[in-house]
């Protein structure tokens, strides 16, 4: 159970939080105009990435609003909260988190239990 | 063999009586079920796992891999840990895992077929034949390995509590008093945490600290847990065990609120403590680790620091002539203790070089004149269900002595686990022979010996270093020891056997019966990888996570495959720490208090007139209303679905969700929404609409009712409404935030009934006298609002059923009163109430779906020929463009059909595959050809016979052919027709008459 810091509300638990997936995929303005390839990637492609990953989080049993979270997928570390309308943070802002050209880091992601 | 009793300030000097397999035992108030069965000399507790051994008690806490017992007095409370529950006055307890009884047990067969209990034997033994598994071998896999019996009908009562702290000190052992009393009268918020109800740790477990700022043991705890409680800033938790370290930083504990004494009733029996802190400084320990040897599993074999600690904290000297067995400098201060007693050990065997073991412990030997062997170790030991004779190999000669108890020692681990669990890096230290903590992923401080320091001087200094981070003051221990400073340790983790037998087990987890024997199988088979060793043996996969042993099969195997043991590494331990009860985690969350219950304002009326209820998301509704005491649900509903469409029926409607939609901007948001059209709709007119998603699919339907454009209702379905409303705001929000539209939920501000029939009219007319209700005045799909008595109403004109009919709004408050008023005014019409299923049922024969019955996320509006709904000149909606999307328009999707029996009398189920063939082969070999399945089925009273609405592969193009539906149980298919799906007035005359 993490704790997220709503960035209307402050620090609460998970729990009340629901996750709302990959963030920064703008739904396309003329949907028409789009082949049937290109509408198919927006409505059933998200990005999965071990590592720092930008994702969208709701306050459900909160303020219910909407914000946008950075968070690093093998250790389970928010990194930054920032609001819908707020610039996406630039991933060299979270580098030095990152240890192995995998994504995985040395401590907190359970894989490597024993320091060689 | 025999227990004495020592003088011990922890244990009640009251005497009570327990019960342990149909026997009573004196014991005293204070004991464990171990203390006390040991004090009354029974060391035969449990038959093991896999091979129905017979087991004792091994351990004196939560590592306790033997002695797990059923508690008959506490709701048949199973796989409860001997060494950690406390005895009271009348309980009652018995052993598990034995049949007809501990002494003779049949399952102890297993034993001499233990070849192929092997490791990973429930892979390997039980392949085949097909079916064998399922009907054969887990049946008697579960009858004869195992644990206890779960308890039935129980009802917890555990409550659950929440902490926010600065600092959490896991264990008020040495360290963790010592830390706690640094943060007293500070600003920081502390939870000092003891799994026992004393506090004190080492200093009330063992004889190894003489005195401590020139203080005995006991009279420092008093002091330092006065100092304490004194302390407004710091909560101390006895009886609570941490079991889980999750991320940022939080913890989970579990308090047992009844530790020694009789449950009462209506009384919370455990707590679960759910705490989040800054910071977690872990200081509870270390947990001694056992050698093994040939049948190192005997009653009568138990570790040299529990045996101490018997002695210590529960007073009881579980034998006076053990022989003790260890490979470090810790035992010194059980020989102590038991000279002190008038004890005589019957021998010492120690595993290190006689220049290599402590002066003071060979001068002790030698002045007691006990039998010392050195550089030597326990070959095995012998018995029927106990330790009769062990055998000593010192060099190349073998020793054999009469006893009964072996006290044995393998070193100590800091206790890790928790540390692990909170994702910190281990590192294995050569001085102590074992991992301790290296790097904290988390804000996480060890102390002690958890932090792999076994040096008692040394404890001060660290204590000190560590918590410097925080603003307090430093504390000093002076501290006397009764075992040497420095502790030393010399590699032992399985002795050589003399020869081999099936009998003759050396076991590294006694908890799921694994032997050395069966790594040493696993390894040659090629599980070489530690974590599919332990999956493949279910080495320390048992309850007690192994905590005894793991690092010793880790040792083991890592000889067998000639490598560091920091480079086989450990498997990852996992929360909780130790066992958890599910009533526990469930809390109050249980029965009524599962789920909270939604009823509508006439649910007092619906309980009065005989309804039975269906849960529909957390709503109790109507689902058909009883006649009479003998009517079945069949009868009710065909009654009920005829005496409407005859007369008139009404439905209490109010559970269906209503979002009120409002502001500027809200027609272009509609639009954007639901499928249809909404600009050219005029005021105060409803439509009947669809929501998407953005891939096309059906997600929920419901009647838009229009008041302005900058004004909606949205009704939704009854278990849909949170979810519209949420993907509403999600829109709004995030993609379409320049839009200024407020929504808000209004479906607990009205009861809501659906009242229609073809003499409705008549009853609305009697109902509001003042109303024209008239097909001019009030047409199909529009709603006004109205005074009524000291309120407004709203009605609609709409219907599910196909029959003319009305809905009307109103407040909660007025509701009841209305809904009676309205069937006084009915009772000369024969106006019925009706349920979901009737609904259902007369939907079915208009041809209405169902969300979640017709469709399945898998159906766009063009499935189910809804074209009509669909607002084609829009540019856009949700979903929209996914409709032309190669899938989305393929010819062969299912479609929405009707079913037609082709023999009236033949009944057509719901959820029955639809198939060419008119009989299914007697053996099926290849797949048949399956074409689509029955989504409604019904009898029709009105037609009286039954009809169908079904999905099936291309069905708009199938009216007029002949099908075939499958039968429960029958091999004979129904022939069916397809046709158009509604079966009741298709002109819509009714409706808009
Ligand atoms: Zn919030």
């Amino acid at each position: 159970m993490i704790l997220i810091k709503c960035p209307y509300c402050g620090e609460r638990d998970q729990s009340e939080f629901a996750n709302g997936g990959e963030a920064h995929v703008i739904r396309p303005k003329n949907p028409e105009s789009l082949s049937d390839k290109d509408w198919g990637e927006y409505v059933f492609y998200r990005n999965n990435p071990k590592g720092i990953f930008y994702e969208r989080w709701v306050h459900s049993h909160g303020c219910k609003k909407w914000f946008n979270a950075v968070r690093n997928t093998s250790t389970d570390q928010i990194l930054k909260v920032y609001k819908v309308n707020e610039k996406r943070p630039d991933l060299s802002d979270f580098e030095n988190t990152l240890k192995s050209p995998s994504g995985e880091p040395l401590v907190g992601s359970g894989n490597f239990a024993v320091k060689k | 063999m025999s227990a004495i009793n020592n003088n011990c300030e922890y244990i009640s000097k009251k005497q009570i009586e327990i019960t342990f397999d149909g026997k009573t035992y004196k014991a005293y108030e204070g004991d464990t079920i171990a203390s006390a069965l040991l004090r009354n000399n029974i060391r035969l507790v449990g038959r093991s796992f896999k091979y129905h051994r017979p087991r004792g008690i091994y351990t004196c806490g939560i590592e306790e891999p033997n002695a797990l017992v059923q508690i008959i007095s506490e709701h048949n409370e199973p796989n409860t840990r001997a060494t950690i529950k406390r005895v009271y006055d009348g309980i009652e307890i018995t052993s598990q895992n034995r049949w007809p009884s501990l002494t003779y047990d049949f399952g102890a067969i297993n034993n001499i077929l233990s070849p192929i209990f092997s490791a990973g034997f429930y892979y390997k033994t039980f392949m085949g034949p097909k079916g064998f598994w399922k009907n054969l071998y887990e049946p008697l896999i579960r009858r004869s390995a195992g644990l206890g019996k779960p308890p039935k009908n129980f009802r917890s009562k555990s409550t659950h509590q929440y902490h926010n702290n600065d600092v959490v000190i896991i264990g008020a052992g040495l360290s963790g008093l010592a830390a706690a009393k640094k943060f007293i009268n500070t600003k920081y918020k502390v939870l000092l945490i003891e799994q026992d109800s004393y506090l004190g740790g080492v200093l009330k477990n063992s004889n190894k600290v003489k005195t401590i700022n020139d203080l005995t043991p006991r009279k420092w705890i008093s002091e330092t847990e006065k100092l304490i409680l004194n302390s407004k800033n710091i909560t101390i938790l006895k009886n609570t065990l941490v079991t889980t370290y999750n991320f940022t930083n939080h913890l989970i504990a579990l308090e047992d609120k009844f530790a020694g004494k009789k449950i009462e009733l209506n009384k919370s029996e455990l707590t679960l403590h759910k705490i989040r802190t800054s910071n977690t400084i872990i200081a509870n320990g270390h947990i001694e680790r056992f050698i093994s040897f040939r049948n190192n599993d005997l009653p009568g074999v138990m570790l040299a620091s529990s045996f101490e600690k018997y002695i210590h904290r529960y007073g009881v000297v579980p034998e006076k002539e053990p022989v003790i067995f260890t490979n470090n400098s810790s035992s010194l201060s059980l020989l102590k203790k038991l000279i002190s007693l008038g004890c005589k050990p019957n021998a010492y065997v120690d595993s290190r070089k006689k220049d290599n073991i402590e002066t003071e412990i060979k001068k002790i030997l030698k002045d007691n004149e006990i039998s010392f062997f050195s550089d030597a170790e326990i070959e095995g030991c012998d018995g029927n269900k106990k330790v009769e004779t062990i055998t000593i190999r010192q060099g190349k000669s073998f020793k054999k002595l009469q006893s009964s108890m072996l006290c044995v020692s393998g070193g100590y681990n800091p206790d890790i686990h928790l540390f692990t669990q909170s994702k910190g890096l281990v590192k294995w230290d050569k001085n102590i022979l074992s991992f301790k903590p290296d790097t904290p992923f988390q804000k996480t401080i060890t102390l002690g010996s958890t932090s792999g320091n076994y040096n008692f001087k040394k404890l001060c200094d660290e204590i000190n270093e560590k918590l410097s981070i925080f603003k307090t003051k430093k504390v000093s221990l002076d501290i006397n020891l009764n075992v040497p400073n420095k502790f030393s340790i010399t590699e032992l983790w399985e002795t050589k056997k003399k020869n081999n037998s099936n009998w003759s087990k050396s076991f590294v987890d006694l908890h799921n019966d694994v032997t050395t024997k069966d790594l040493k199988q696993a390894i040659t088979e090629g599980f070489d990888r530690i974590e599919h060793l332990k999956r493949y043996t279910t080495n320390s996969m048992g309850t007690d996570q192994g905590k005894i042993s793991s690092i010793n099969s880790l040792a083991i195997v890592s000889k067998m495959l000639k490598k560091e043991i920091s480079e086989v590494g450990t498997t990852t331990y996992r929360p909780p720490y130790a066992p958890l009860s599910f009533a526990a985690i469930a809390g109050r969350s249980t029965y009524e208090f599962y789920d909270p219950e939604r009823k509508t304002s006439i649910h007092s009326w619906h309980l009065k007139n005989n309804a039975v209820f269906e849960n529909v998301g957390q709503w109790k509704r109507p689902w058909y209303f009883k006649a009479s005491e003998n009517e079945t649900m069949h009868q009710a509903v065909q009654r009920e679905s005829k005496m409407l469409r005859e007369n008139a029926g009404i439905l209490d409607g109010s559970t269906l969700g209503k979002i009120e939609i409002k502001g500027r901007d809200a027609l272009e948001f509609m639009n954007l929404m639901y499928t249809n059209a909404f600009s050219k709709m005029k005021p105060m007119t409803s439509r009947y609409a669809m929501m998407l998603g953005e891939d096309g699919m059906i997600k929920d339907d419901g009647i838009i009712c229009k008041i302005s454009d900058q004004h909606f209702i949205a009704t939704t379905t009854s278990s849909g409404a949170p979810k519209v409303l949420a993907d509403m705001e999600e829109y709004l929000q995030t993609e379409w935030p320049h839009l200024q539209v407020f929504l808000n939920s209004i479906t607990e501000q009205f009861s809501t009934f659906n009242i229609s029939g073809p003499k409705t009219r008549e009853i609305m007319m009697k109902v509001f006298p003042d109303i024209d209700f008239s097909n001019d005045a009030f047409p199909f799909m529009t709603f006004k609002n109205f005074d009524y008595k000291k309120t407004k109403i709203r009605i609609m004109r709409a219907s599910f059923t196909g029959e003319l009919g009305y809905e009307i709004y109103v407040p909660p408050k007025f509701g009841l009163e209305l809904w009676q008023e309205i069937f006084s005014c009915g009772k000369e019409y024969n106006l019925i109430p009706y349920g979901t299923e009737t609904m259902h049922l007369l939907r079915a024969e208009k041809g209405y779906i169902v969300i979640g019955q017709e469709t399945d996320g898998t159906v766009t509006p063009i499935d189910l020929n809804y074209n009509w709904m669909i607002g084609k000149n829009k540019k856009d909606f949700i979903g929209k463009r996914s409709l032309t999307r190669p899938d989305t328009s393929r010819e062969d999707r299912k479609q929405l059909v009707g079913l037609l029996p082709i023999n009236k009398k033949d009944i057509i189920e719901e959820g029955q595959h639809i198939v060419e063939l008119n009989e299914l082969p007697k053996k099926i070999t290849n797949p048949i050809k399956y074409l689509g399945h029955v989504s409604s089925g019904y009898h029709s009273p009105n037609l009286n016979h039954s009809i169908g609405l079904a999905m099936i592969k291309g069905g708009k193009n199938l009216f007029g052919q002949k099908f075939f539906v499958t039968a429960t149980g029958k091999t004979k298919n129904i022939p069916v027709e397809i046709v158009n799906p509604v079966f009741i007035d298709p002109e819509n005359k009714r409706l808009t008459s």
